[in-house]
């Protein structure tokens, strides 16, 4: 038979993960949007080489998966922030987590902005520099609003996709949500229980922002 | 008098297609000139080049005695003295009609918020639009969008003012009240250069008339002597045209 009752006893600890995850959710979706739309206007920069590179960051970002992003970071994000700050301060698993998500996802969030600026009509850069504005202002204030908008439920999708692949800090050791219901379970002898509840949430949360994702889609559509 | 806008032998290629070819003119101070011609002759090319929109490569075009093709001129300073209106208005849909009056005055010259609201407004009311300063773009029919346009640029104080087919997207109903926003700018002295094919306009307030076809100016003379007989024959065939509709 199965038996949920252990649950309650370890909710304060699930609850603990479940943060772990939304803040590393939420700080590897802002990062990695600004970090995705710098790498969107440098690949649809006039100048070769800064497109190059980012078409080449972006490229590779995508081919490989993001398990091995995560491994390697925790590996490499120390030794790299202790040779530019010259401390030996150890570098925890949640900062290269981390780092590697927003390296990871911006070039994802990159192809969806770069789709997004050239969605907005030549005419309209161009009204911005007849006014006097220069690239960066034409940017900032008149073509990305603009692109974030029509972009909102391709970021939130993404959002999703990533809300799903936090789980895979297991790797370094971080006691994320599913991470914690794993151990949890483990300890108290009922793995399955542990897990179809962790299930369970994951589904409620993704599901209900699908839908949510839908009904924008709907109203930006008009 | 002096030139406003100067355009000495300006070429410009696309790649191997040559869209310019050694075209030469000039709008005085308080001018009104039409800019007219068949489809694809250049006229949004040359108007563009003007304030800079489309780099050409070869020719100088002086504004107000500043040299838009040489490469230290200040181009966003310049265009912010050169008022423009497009063919699909191109207001900027995400901003109300208050913020699209008013962006440019205080990103671009750095007046404050009451002032530029002030002279947004100001402008606004002028085109009969006063009522519409909250709404967004997307509420105005295209006649009212065009008139936002038009005060949009005039909120920036231009020294000249350049229209590429201002009209040719509106409903024929809604044609006029943006020839009579132009009308009246141009009985205020304001220096235009306008590309139309609204022949009406041109004979009533036009100064001078351009025909261009394939890339060349072959017509540049007074009103009175293109409507009363243009020299070209391609300029009569396109007359002809145009005058039936
Ligand atoms: N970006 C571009 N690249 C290549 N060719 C272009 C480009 N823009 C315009 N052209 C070509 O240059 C020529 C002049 O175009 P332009 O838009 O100036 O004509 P127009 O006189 O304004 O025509 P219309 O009355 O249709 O607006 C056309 O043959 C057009 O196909
Ligand atoms: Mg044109």
């Amino acid at each position: 038979m199965m038996d949920f009752s252990q649950i309650i006893p370890a909710l304060p600890a699930l609850t603990d993960g479940m943060l772990l995850t939304l803040r590393l959710l939420g700080l590897s979706v802002v990062g990695g949007v600004v970090l995705g739309t710098l790498l969107a206007l440098a690949r649809l920069s006039d100048r070769r080489v800064l497109s190059g590179l980012a078409k080449f960051y972006v490229n590779y970002f995508r081919s490989i998966p993001l398990l091995l992003v995560i491994s390697w970071f925790y590996l490499v994000v120390p030794l790299i922030y202790n040779w530019l700050t010259g401390s030996f301060e150890p570098v925890g698993a949640f900062t290269s987590c981390l780092v590697a998500f927003v390296m990871f996802e911006a070039a994802y969030y990159a192809e969806i902005v770069r789709a997004g600026i050239q969605a907005i009509p030549k005419g309209q850069v161009n009204a911005a520099y007849a006014l006097g504005m220069g690239y960066g202002q034409a940017m900032r204030l008149i073509v990305l609003p603009q692109a974030f908008r029509k972009m909102t439920p391709l970021f939130l999708q993404q959002s999703i996709i990533l809300f799903q692949d936090t789980s895979l800090v297991y790797a370094v050791g971080l006691l994320d949500f599913l991470n914690t219901a794993r151990s949890k379970g483990d300890i108290v002898g009922l793995p399955h229980e542990f897990l179809i509840f962790a299930g369970a949430v994951y589904f409620v949360i993704s599901f209900g922002a699908t839908l949510l994702v839908k009904r924008l889609q709907k109203r930006f559509a008009v | 008098m002096t030139a406003m806008i100067q355009l000495s032998n300006v070429s410009k290629w696309y790649g191997d297609f040559q869209v310019l070819t050694d075209c030469t003119t000039q709008v005085a101070k308080g001018e009104v000139v039409v800019v007219c011609g068949p489809s694809g002759s250049g006229k949004s090319t040359l108007i563009k080049c003007v304030n800079a929109l489309e780099p050409f490569q070869k020719g100088t075009i002086l504004v107000d005695g500043v040299s838009v093709g040489d490469p230290k001129t200040d181009l966003p300073k310049l265009r912010s003295r050169v008022g423009m209106v497009f063919q699909h208005f191109e207001l900027f849909p995400h901003l109300s009609i208050t913020d699209n009056l008013t962006i440019a005055q205080m990103k671009v010259l750095g007046r404050s918020r009451e002032e530029a609201n002030d002279k947004g407004l100001k402008y606004l009311d002028r085109v009969g639009l006063k009522a519409h300063a909250a709404k967004f773009p997307g509420q105005l029919s295209g006649g009212q969008q065009q008139r936002v346009a038009i005060a949009r640029a005039l909120a920036m104080d231009p020294i000249a003012m350049l229209f590429d087919e201002p009209t040719s997207a509106l409903d024929p109903e809604m044609i006029n009240e943006v020839l009579d926003v132009m009308t009246g700018l141009a009985h205020e002295g304001m220096t235009m250069m306008c590309v139309t094919h609204e022949m009406g306009f041109a004979r009533r307030v036009a100064d001078r008339v351009i025909f261009m076809d394939r890339g060349h100016i072959v017509e540049d003379c007074a009103k009175e002597e293109f409507f009363g007989a243009p020299r070209g024959e391609r300029a009569q065939q396109f007359l002809s045209k145009i005058l039936q509709h």
